[in-house]
């Protein structure tokens, strides 16, 4: 529904903000670029927390976190895993939503011409860049957090054991890790796409269908390049719910880290090449 | 003052700006008017950084856009009045805008007020309308209180109150000295208040120059009733005119009424009717850029 214009007043007196002439016609350099960053970080966060979109995907995350756990714990059949373990098995569902989270901060901004806006306000596109890295890394954070807070009262609930806490930190160190650099690739992936239906589609296409179905048929040598085949080796889970055991063959995680980083910091690269190559919008 | 010297943009085969050069001074108010597809908003997008030009540039005051500390401060821009997320508020949209350029937080009401939204300040941008969405892009240009305004079609959308709002706004922002660079295909409404004029045709610089001097240029034609048709048109043989005959009346081209009245009673020609008309400047506009139109009507 359009809301009816509101009267129009008359332009007598215009407030003014009394810039010195310097501050006008101040020339940039590249302290200024650094010292901007604050300041675009303020208004991406501005942007991200005034949509209703990001605060559902906040409020929906510690449901998953807990449903996944609880169901896993309250239905283990083989090996009855552990609060300590099952905490982390909500996460490759949650990376998905700090990916699509990474994807909608650049792409939604093109795709409704706030882009153009940014940078008009701040042409050094590289500040803006980093800007939504940083901001991307921190949802990613905050998504991986919740849900693993969530994870551990789920998987309590549905009667798991505490199990031995010695690992716990590690593998939540991992964990943020793994969704950190998982929202960085939606970020980049948006970059590139600029189209918010294409990267989403195209991303979960890759991951669910086209790495979950191929990969099996791979060597592993292939297997541990791909870029969430790796990712999900950070979390310390077997492939298909197994208890967390060494896998003969893997790679340490370390080097999975190394691999899934190298593609969030790849689409990143390319997604910043196309950003100043290209027209605005 | 905005200097752009030699600015260029080619998409493919298409050349969309073509060495356009032209200069915006201070304290006035300069319109931009073109066809479809002369290169307006290509150019526009050019002059905030948005589209990197082939070659040339744009100054503003001396200094490239991408080399100011805070652009926001010397030059506020609206060119696309539905750049903005239908889900966010008209107030986090400035906010936002106003963290970015480093600008108080407390500018955002300012300005709201100024174009008349500050009842609608919590409302999403989805639900406004074209002209609500027109007057909120120009609160963000005005967040930075720039000296220089560029418009692209800024009354798009608007009614006529709107219309005649904006053009008092932009007058008054032109005589307390800043600058003001307007796009417009409402150009009847633009000569009202436009004290310069660029066009541009396919691309290329067809005129720059004062409203006045256009004016001036304005072909009048000078129409005669009398009795003694043939006689004037004898007359008027000696002159440097056009005259075309329609029955009783003479259609005279490249004079004034003053001069065919002054030899009509020089030669004892009655006149019957004499009356001047001037081509408008939007027909002297629509003519210079006629032959440049990359759509026109059949």
């Amino acid at each position: 529904m359009t809301t009816t214009s509101p009267t129009l007043p008359t332009p007598t007196t215009i407030p003014t903000i009394p810039w010195a002439t310097s501050d006008r016609s101040a020339l940039r350099s590249r302290r200024d670029d650094l010292k901007a960053i604050p300041a675009a970080l303020k208004s991406e966060w501005i942007k991200l927390a005034s949509l209703r979109a990001n605060k559902m995907i906040l409020a929906v995350t510690p449901l998953v976190g807990a449903l996944i756990a609880w169901a896993l714990a309250s239905s283990a059949t083989i090996t009855r895993l552990t609060a300590s373990e099952l905490f982390i098995f909500p996460l490759p569902l949650v990376a998905m939503l700090a990916t699509i989270t990474g994807i909608l901060m650049f792409t939604a901004e093109a795709q409704h011409g706030t882009l153009a806006g940014a940078l008009t306000a701040r042409p050094t596109r590289w500040v803006i860049v980093t800007a939504k890295a940083v901001m991307a890394t921190t949802v990613g954070l905050v998504l991986g957090g919740t849900a693993m807070l969530s994870g551990f009262g789920g998987a309590m609930l549905g009667g798991a054991d505490l199990g031995d806490e010695s690992a716990v930190a590690s593998r939540a160190l991992w964990a943020l890790l793994y969704i950190a650099l998982a929202a960085m690739i939606g970020l980049g992936v948006g970059m590139i796409a600029r189209h918010s239906a294409g990267a989403i589609s195209g991303l979960l296409m890759w991951s669910f269908v086209i790495e979950s179905l191929f990969a099996p048929a791979l060597p592993d040598g292939v297997v541990h390049f791909l870029p969430f085949s790796a990712g999900y080796r950070l979390l310390d889970a077997g492939p298909h719910f197994e208890a967390p055991v060494t896998i003969a063959n893997e790679l340490a995680r370390p080097q999975y880290a190394l691999i899934f980083g190298g593609y969030a910091l790849a689409s990143l690269a390319i997604g910043t090449f196309l950003l100043y190559r290209r027209d605005a919008n | 003052m905005i200097n752009v010297s030699g600015l260029t943009k080619r998409y493919g085969d298409r050349m969309a700006v073509d060495d356009l050069t032209f200069t915006v001074a201070a304290g006035r108010v300069t319109g931009f008017v073109g066809p479809n597809g002369a290169g307006k908003s290509t150019t526009m997008r050019m002059m905030v950084g948005l589209t990197p030009p082939d070659t040339g540039e744009v100054r503003y005051d001396g200094i490239r856009y991408t080399d100011l500390k805070h652009p926001a401060r010397m030059v506020g821009a609206v060119l696309d009045a539905r750049c903005m997320h239908p889900g966010r508020t008209a107030r986090n949209h400035l906010r936002a805008m106003a963290a970015m350029s480093g600008i108080p937080v407390s500018r955002v009401e300012q300005v709201l007020a100024d174009v008349g939204l500050e009842s609608a300040v919590d409302q999403r941008a989805g639900g406004f309308s074209l002209g609500m969405r027109q007057r909120l892009a120009l609160a963000g240009a005005l967040l930075g209180d720039p000296q220089i305004l560029l418009l692209d079609e800024p009354s798009n959308g608007l009614d006529p109150d709107g219309i005649r709002w904006l053009r008092n706004h932009l007058s008054t922002f032109a005589d307390r000295g800043g600058t003001v660079f307007v796009s417009s295909h409402l150009i009847g409404e633009l000569s009202l208040f436009a004290d310069d004029l660029v066009v541009v045709g396919a691309g290329k610089l067809l005129a720059a120059e004062t409203v006045e001097a256009i004016n001036a240029r304005q072909a009048v034609t000078v129409v005669v009733e009398t009795p003694q048709p043939a006689e004037l048109a004898r007359v008027l043989a000696t002159q440097e005119v056009t005259v075309e005959a329609a029955g009783d009346r003479l259609v005279i081209r490249g004079t004034t009424k003053a001069a065919v009245s002054q030899l009509a009673f020089e030669h004892g020609i009655r006149l019957i009717e004499l009356s001047e008309t001037a081509q408008s400047l939007e027909d002297s506009l629509l003519d210079m850029t006629g032959a440049s139109a990359e759509f026109t009507s059949a």
